[in-house]
């Protein structure tokens, strides 16, 4: 089976807005994704009553061209929106306002959940800052435990979130060489600002609408639910370390060290 | 052992449940996610949980109904609401049904309540627009279409529709979020806006097909079908995609009025004859019967002697007097006077009901008081909290009733405080009558009802003082009208002594009781006008007044103000 992928409009934005989208995107199973390749799990476990647990790499290719306040941003809504749609557990939603988008999205009311999703937004935001111009990828894995002796790590789905953090651009020269030309860069730059937000929220929305649509078109996969409130299924969420220097190896070092889920018969 | 009979009786048992919570759910989701002023955000933390036995953790403490489909909702309260207007008006009806229901149509309307070019409270026009349809069906095997999901095997088990249903209504949740009705939704549950439309709706439990330019103006979003070993069920939802056309810019408040005929205690015959000023239209001169309009308090009544003009207030709504804040008396009208922002003092016990009714029906309903005589002495039981965007324009005659909390409690006052308005006098003599007066002064737009004021006593020598009486400009600096310069010419009809001021006391013609209420409608006048300075600089907050949880942040705001104003 196939990568899924979904070819989703280049967002352009500002990387303040990053953490606002990526708190957004939280609420959904979403992620723009790089593709990696096609890779396909599947397993079948005796714990299941469904059978056959599949395991789908959801492939987005979304490339968000962020300035760094802007990726920040949309780094909390993806992963709130993510972990809300997977927390099945009892929760209490909570509506958070976008801050710079007319967009609500949705907590499950975890505090543990955010700190802990905080903390990893941070982190990725540090790594910017030290990478630049660098495609950045997080993303957030959800495992279940089996319910066995042994504890395995077996991802019945992955999502990539994947960012690519502009440099914000250079003020314009006060300095014209036009004498006739007033030019203003405050005003220009806002308003290029503006309208850039604007099409990011308008696009963010797009994307959205599609990927719930698509949330709800798979969910046979889906384990059942354990009776824990909130996340109910373990998860994992990973950010590009410091260390890393080259794009995607640590997800490639993760799938040498998953190895292949064992079949159960 | 179980019979395969009884296993299929007791699954087909539990995909109905399921699909009865999963209906109730969505219905729950979409109609707090519409109705403004109606749900309190951000749940978590709010409600006190009665703790259900349970095995799973104690620390969040899940409401057996919130465990259903794993998603806890706030308390679901709908308002049955009147709106006024054409005949064949639709007020919001909601028939929530539970049990088997199959069909459910909830639809998101888009009333457009207010005419903003009339004055008149009266709902002119009332236009609907749909701007959502949401349909939550189920279809069972036996009305299934075959030729679509026959190919299916045996459909989906409880347990797995179960947990689809949570994913699907976490869907929803976010869905609702993210259709541009949301952002209306937003929009009216936000402060300090007047809007021209608010959003109600209507469940019905059948679909009535759009026209063709109703349809071509919809978009479907995110059908999902959900196959059970019984049926099928589906959730769809028809939005408009675009909601610009329908011109849902916010107003800025209109500018406080001033009711320049202001008619003022019944118990002051002088203050018949007031004059008209210059631009608050205040009656100038004359017999009662020059009033350009006559008063129908019956508590007033026999306290006016027959000069007692007859004044017929002006269009007042058939709403709850809470709201008949804002009357129209004619076409005079003076700028927002604007109100002291703390309250110096609190009322009475008494008083705190109806001081706080009083707060509501303000923080409702600025921009501002308009002095008017009330056409309706009862007091409100009831502030609906719906349709903000009646509120300033209900432009009845309705008095507005001064929260003599906020002002100064004992005589005496020194002249940079606004004059209290306290229903109670302390030097008046306790009776059923003051008391219901005093409770009918409290009454939100019943400024009127300056009589027994019990806790609110001044001398002689206080009514040169009162900045009520003369109101200056070293007066409370609270007081002020702060769009125009209107106040300027208020003051000046107060300054003027060839201006009879409508609270002037002619302490020759009358009793010592008149003495002490003109005195007391002279100081109402002025905290009048600092109410509607201060119902300006308050926040509107609907929560406070539609009795539903709230963030506590606000909670302890309004009860800052509500304990000001009832402060005597």
């Amino acid at each position: 089976m196939n990568c899924e992928v979904c070819h989703l409009k280049e967002l352009e934005v500002e990387h303040f807005e990053i953490r606002e989208v990526l708190r957004w995107l939280r609420c959904f199973r979403i992620a723009p994704l790089i593709l990696l390749g096609n890779l396909y799990k599947s397993f079948s476990s005796s714990s299941y009553a469904s059978g056959l647990l599949c395991l789908q790499f959801r492939c987005y290719n979304v490339i968000y061209f962020l300035p760094e306040p802007t990726m920040l941003k949309l780094d909390a809504g993806i992963l709130h929106s993510i972990v809300f749609h997977r927390a099945l557990g009892p929760v209490r939603p909570k509506d958070v306002d976008s801050e710079l988008f007319e967009i609500t999205y949705v907590q499950c009311g975890d505090s543990n959940l955010e700190k802990k999703i905080e903390e990893k937004i941070d982190h990725f935001i540090g790594w910017v800052e030290k990478h630049p111009n660098k495609k950045s990828q997080v993303y957030s894995l959800l495992l279940p435990k089996l319910f066995s002796n042994k504890i395995e790590r077996l991802y019945w789905e992955h999502w990539y979130v994947n960012l690519n953090v502009a440099q914000p651009p250079k003020a314009p020269s006060r300095k014209s060489h036009h004498s006739k030309v007033v030019v203003d860069p405050g005003e220009s730059a806002l308003e290029e600002r503006n309208v850039r937000r604007t099409a990011l929220e308008v696009s963010l929305r797009e994307v959205l609408f599609q990927i719930i649509k698509f949330v709800n078109e798979k969910k046979d996969h889906i384990p059942p639910i354990p009776n824990l409130e909130g996340v109910s299924f373990p998860y994992e969420i990973t950010i590009p370390s410091s260390s890393d220097s080259s794009f995607g190896m640590d997800m490639i070092k993760r799938m040498l060290q998953t190895g292949r889920p064992t079949m159960l018969s | 052992m179980a019979s395969p009979r009884s296993n299929l009786h007791q699954e087909s048992t539990n995909t109905e449940q399921i699909i009865t919570e999963f209906f109730a759910k969505c219905l729950h989701i979409i109609l707090e996610s519409r109705s403004p002023c109606a749900y309190s955000r951000n749940y978590s933390g709010e409600q006190t949980q009665s703790s259900p036995s349970s095995s799973s953790s104690s620390s969040s403490s899940f409401r057996p109904r919130d465990k259903w489909l794993n998603l806890a909702l706030r308390d679901c309260v709908v308002d049955v609401i009147l709106v006024r207007g054409p005949v064949d008006c639709d007020p919001v009806r909601c028939s929530p049904r539970r049990g088997l229901v199959k069909n459910l149509s909830v639809e998101e309307l888009f009333p457009n309540f207010w005419n903003s070019g009339h004055e008149e409270c009266l709902l002119e026009e009332k236009s609907e627009k749909i701007i959502e349809r949401w349909v939550i069906q189920y279809k069972n095997q036996k009305s299934r279409d075959f030729t679509s999901g026959s190919k299916r095997s045996g459909g989906t088990s409880s347990k797995s529709l179960y947990k689809k249903s949570i994913v699907l209504l976490r869907s929803l949740y976010l869905t609702v979020r993210l259709l541009p009705a949301h952002k209306l939704f937003r929009d009216l549950n936000k402060s300090g806006q007047i809007h021209t439309y608010t959003l109600s709706h209507r469940v019905s439990s059948s679909v009535e097909p759009f026209n063709r330019r109703e349809e071509e103006e919809m978009r479907p979003f995110n059908r999902t079908e959900v196959d059970t070993s019984c049926g099928r069920l589906c959730l769809s939802v028809l939005y408009r995609p675009t909601l610009s056309d329908l011109s849902l810019e916010p107003s800025t408040p209109i500018s406080p009025q001033f009711i320049p005929d202001y008619v003022g205690s019944p118990m002051t015959d002088p203050l018949k004859r007031f004059p008209s000023l210059p631009l608050a239209g205040m009656v100038a001169h004359g017999s009662p019967s020059s009033f350009p309009f006559s008063r129908r308090h019956s508590w007033g009544y026999d306290i006016y002697k027959a000069s007692q003009p007859s004044v017929s207030p002006s269009p007042s709504p058939t709403y709850s007097d809470s709201r008949a804040l804002l009357s129209n008396l004619g076409s005079h009208r003076l700028p927002p006077v604007s109100l002291p922002r703390h309250p110096h003092e609190t009322p009475s016990s008494s008083n705190v009901s109806l001081c706080h009714q009083y707060n509501t029906s303000f923080d409702e309903y600025w921009p501002s008081p308009i002095f008017s005589p009330s056409s309706s002495p009862s007091p409100p039981t009831h502030i609906p909290s719906s349709h903000p965007s009646n509120a300033l324009l209900r432009c009845d005659s309705a008095p507005v009733s001064i929260p003599a909390a906020r002002f100064g409690r004992s005589p005496g006052l020194p002249n940079n405080h606004i004059v209290p308005l306290a229903p109670f006098s302390k030097s008046s003599r306790p009776s059923s009558s003051q008391t219901d007066n005093s409770r009918a002064l409290l009454r939100p737009g019943n400024i009127q009802t300056s009589v027994p004021v019990r806790k609110f006593s001044l001398g002689k020598d206080e009514v040169g003082n009162l900045p009520g009486a003369k109101i200056s400009s070293n007066s409370s600096p609270q007081i002020s009208i702060s769009r125009s310069s209107s106040r300027l010419s208020f003051l000046e009809a107060f300054d003027d002594s060839e201006f009879p001021c409508p609270f002037a006391v002619d302490y020759d013609d009358i009793r010592d009781m008149h003495t002490r209420y003109v005195i007391q409608l002279v100081a109402y006048f002025v905290c009048l006008m600092s109410i509607s300075e201060w119902v300006s600089l308050a926040v509107p907050d609907p929560y406070i007044y539609s009795g539903f949880d709230r963030e506590p942040s606000r909670y302890e705001n309004a009860s800052d103000n509500r304990q000001g104003v009832t402060e005597c």
